[in-house]
């Protein structure tokens, strides 16, 4: 009985909140842009900082610089290891291995710039027994040259997908500015992810650039679905679309988020590429909540208002 | 529309109305998930399947020669059936345990013949379960090695690499190693790489198996007499111990040292050319029976032996050359191995012929298939992980039982899907395909959650063009991730393809068969 008399008064409440909220958004959401340019504005400055400190635009493992990558099947102190090692086997970084559930150790990871071969002996003279290819450990060697070839291309290979992304866009909207919304934001998404990374001190490796290029394509998918929504249907006033493209689209960025997140409690430290993939993806995530909602819905509305006029 | 129903009543009802309401699009998703199920799983089911996998027989062995081959079924012991490794360990050692040094016969049944293995020794291979699918992991899952192969200081053109990787495959072929893959692959820059993968155990010295450039010269003075490889070589003489074999074994202060002797058969133009120098030598002063110079055998441009010429061999059109050289090692037992091994390989590039540029391993991946299960095992709970959570938020969203389950077994349809297409396919799941499937996962949740909110919104329009609205979406969301993943498959010398390819495969499965699927369910459920 009372739950009945409830419903409609909730139902009221809810109304107004909405309308209060489109009060709010209509009169405000050319200065919420502020708030994703102050942020560029200051991941600019810190990039231009880190640029000239470092001569390059993110932190690069091994995968990226060349070296070699060492699993050995056992338990061995990392943190005594590295320290033992440092002076030995250059830029020197270690992790641990443990099984999901006993969290016992059974393997070391180590990752050197250090070539194969003489990596092999210090840390088989460290150890004091042989380490045998593909049975008690794992060589990963790449030459430094190929290196250097491989992220060359793999920028050339995120470069090229941003382009190709942006031309499918214009081709399906055919018309300037909702098209440069979507691509600022994409651009936004990957440029944010990257100097966030660096603040963080983690090093890029061919795995997030993958996750680079997976997120362009999660980024892109909600900023169709709000353009799609805003510029290609009548019905309902243009907050009620933007508000019906974001009930969808937040759902999917959090479906995907908390997805992401859970795989990545699990996998953390146990398999270096996937945990590189998921950190990508989640930090990138979290900022295509912003530049979706605040920045390409700003232009959007932006655009409409003024093309309505 | 839905009301509260108990469990049995709800799949009742769940059953009658999918029964009566099966649109074309519904089954061709049905029949494709049916075709995936049976290309992963096997018919009958390879699980059910009872015996041993031989996963490497070691090269040169005597369980080689006798015709175990990796990849055989053991189904049966001496007429006792096998069910699994455990069983054939302990069965295997019980038999040669108290042999000592007699041979004895045992027979191995297999799923393709019967081999009679006769020795004192258990057999050289390893084996393991059979596994439950059909699927193929890819080497930084369940262990192997790749190396990937480019020329020192020099760069290759494609038909440079399609010689090398012939050679290289011979050669490996030769060396007695079988699960290979030998391939070419270019990347974005147009660079020209050779791919090597060995599946399974790594052999020991693969960098000089894959790298070593094999050029075999054999000089009088400096003048070529002949080299390895067709041209100058007819035939070597091996595994006949009358012309080639190990000759005498002797001890020295540093240990013991063999020598290795066996005939080469040279072609007419190089029998010709050794007749021709040898004509203009005169005879050893000091050393009459023999010519004043002798015959350097030079491999790598190392001097591996040097050979006196007979006096009767001066001007000869000789087609039979004895080549020779020696290796030493800490015990008799080491030397005499070592002095086989090197002459396999002075043999095996005789035949093979070198390479006509030095190589460098600009990759070299060699690993451990021991983690591989737990890593499968982490992998496969990170997802299953992924999919409960999804399942809550979807089903938090929407309170509808039915349409969240639609949502959540069409995506899992979508992963059978992939897997399906990757055994048809016979491509390797490696780490980044894994990373394409989860990424597949996700743009297939996302758009299916597009589909179910198109599906409640737009009250005038008919739920077929709210569907099509949901596709134009949908539409362009496909082409933008695969516009955006086709760079990758050519970058990075195509280790990266395995991402690519499956996103592509996934994402496109997605578009034509479970997306359409999904929307013809919803309109079922929602009519």
């Amino acid at each position: 009985m009372t739950e009945q008399k409830e419903k409609p008064s909730k139902l009221k409440e809810k109304k107004r909140f909405k309308a209060q909220i489109a009060r709010f958004h209509d009169k405000y959401y050319k200065n919420l842009l502020l708030i994703p340019a102050i942020i560029l504005l200051f991941f600019f400055i810190y990039m231009g900082i880190f640029y000239s400190n470092t001569g390059g635009f993110i932190y690069r493992d091994i995968s990226l610089t060349g070296g070699t990558t060492i699993t050995i099947n056992e338990k061995i102190d990392t943190d005594k290891l590295k320290q033992d090692l440092s002076d030995k086997l250059e830029d020197i970084n270690t992790r641990r291995i443990s099984d999901l559930i006993t969290r016992e150790q059974i393997a070391v990871i180590i990752e050197t710039k250090t070539d194969r071969e003489t990596s092999k002996e210090i840390l088989e003279d460290y150890l004091g027994y042989e380490l045998i290819d593909g049975k008690n450990a794992s060589f990963e060697f790449t030459g430094s040259a190929l290196s250097e070839g491989f992220f060359k291309q793999l920028l050339i290979a995120v470069i090229l997908a941003f382009i190709f992304m942006a031309l499918v866009v214009f081709i399906i909207f055919r018309s300037f500015v909702p098209s440069a919304a979507i691509i600022i934001s994409a651009f936004a998404d990957i440029f944010m992810t990257l100097t966030f990374l660096n603040i963080l001190g983690i090093q890029m490796s061919t795995a997030g650039i993958i996750a680079l290029l997976m997120l362009i394509g999660y980024s892109v998918d909600t900023d169709i679905l709000l353009t799609n929504r805003v510029l290609k249907r009548k019905e309902g006033s243009l907050n009620s679309r933007i508000y019906s493209a974001f009930s969808t689209g937040i759902t999917m960025t959090l479906t995907s988020l908390l997805a992401v997140t859970a795989a990545l409690l699990i996998v953390n430290s146990f398999s270096a590429i996937l945990t590189k993939i998921f950190t990508v993806l989640l930090i990138g995530l979290g900022f295509d909540l912003l530049n979706t909602w605040i920045t390409n819905v700003s232009i959007l509305k932006w655009y409409a208002i003024k093309k309505r006029n | 529309m839905f009301q509260y129903l108990n469990g049995m009543q709800l799949k009742k009802e769940i059953k009658m109305k999918i029964k009566l309401n099966f649109t074309w699009k519904i089954w061709i998703l049905i029949i494709t998930l049916i075709l995936s199920l049976i290309s992963v799983f096997g018919v009958p089911p390879v699980a059910l399947q009872k015996g041993v996998l031989i996963t490497s027989v070691e090269s040169n062995s005597k369980a080689f020669e006798t015709g175990f081959r990796e990849g055989m079924i053991i189904t049966s012991v001496d007429d006792q059936p096998i069910n699994n490794a455990d069983e054939f360990s302990k069965l295997i050692l019980n038999k040669f345990l108290q042999t000592g040094n007699e041979s004895i016969p045992v027979v191995f049944d297999t799923t393709l013949t019967e081999i009679v293995y006769f020795s004192n020794k258990s057999p050289e291979i390893t084996i393991s379960d059979i596994p439950a699918t059909n699927l193929k992991f890819g080497l930084d899952l369940v262990g192997g090695s790749r190396a990937l192969v480019q020329a020192e200081n020099k760069k290759l053109s494609s038909e440079e690499v399609k010689d090398l990787v012939d050679t290289t495959q011979n050669r490996l072929n030769e060396f007695g190693l079988t699960d290979l893959k030998v391939r070419q692959v270019s990347d974005l820059e147009g660079n020209q790489f050779m791919l090597v993968e060995i599946a399974g155990a790594t052999p020991e010295d693969l960098e000089s198996m894959i790298a070593q450039q094999g050029k075999f010269e054999a000089k009088i003075g400096d003048e070529i007499v002949f080299i390895g490889g067709k041209r100058d070589i007819a035939s070597v003489c091996r595994n006949d111990a009358t012309c080639a074999g190990i000759r005498n074994c002797e001890h020295t202060s540093s240990g013991d040292i063999c020598k290795f002797e066996f005939t080469v058969y040279l072609s007419e133009e190089a029998a010709k050319r050794h007749a021709e120098i040898t004509e203009k030598l005169d005879v050893n002063s000091s050393n009459p029976q023999y010519l004043e110079k002798p015959l350097d055998l030079y491999l790598d441009d190392n001097l591996v032996d040097t050979l006196l010429i007979s006096e009767g061999l001066k001007g000869r059109v000789t087609t039979r050359v004895a080549v020779s050289g020696s290796a030493e090692g800490e015990t008799r037992e080491d030397a005499y191995k070592t002095t086989e091994e090197k002459m396999h390989k002075l043999q095996t590039l005789l035949i093979t012929g070198s390479l006509p540029f030095k190589l460098e391993i600009v990759k070299l991946d060699t690993i451990s298939p021991a983690l591989g299960g737990e890593f499968l095992r982490v992998i496969i709970i990170a997802m299953l992980t992924a999919i409960g959570v999804v399942a809550v938020i979807v089903f938090g969203r929407y309170r509808k039982i039915k349409s969240s389950l639609a949502l959540l077994l069409t995506s899992l349809s979508e992963v059978i899907i992939i897997l399906g297409i990757a055994t048809v396919i016979k491509w390797n799941l490696d780490l980044p395909s894994i990373a394409g499937i989860l990424i597949v996962v996700g743009t297939g949740v996302d758009q299916q959650i597009i589909i179910l909110d198109e599906s409640r919104r737009g009250e005038f329009l008919s739920l077929k063009q709210r569907m099509k609205r949901a596709f134009t979406i949908i539409i362009g969301a496909y082409f933008t991730s695969v516009v955006a993943m086709l760079p990758l498959l050519w970058a990075g010398a195509g280790l990266l393809k395995g991402f690519a390819f499956t996103t592509i495969i996934g994402i496109t499965t997605g578009v034509l068969i479970t997306r359409p699927a999904f929307a013809d369910i919803i309109r079922k459920i929602e009519e």
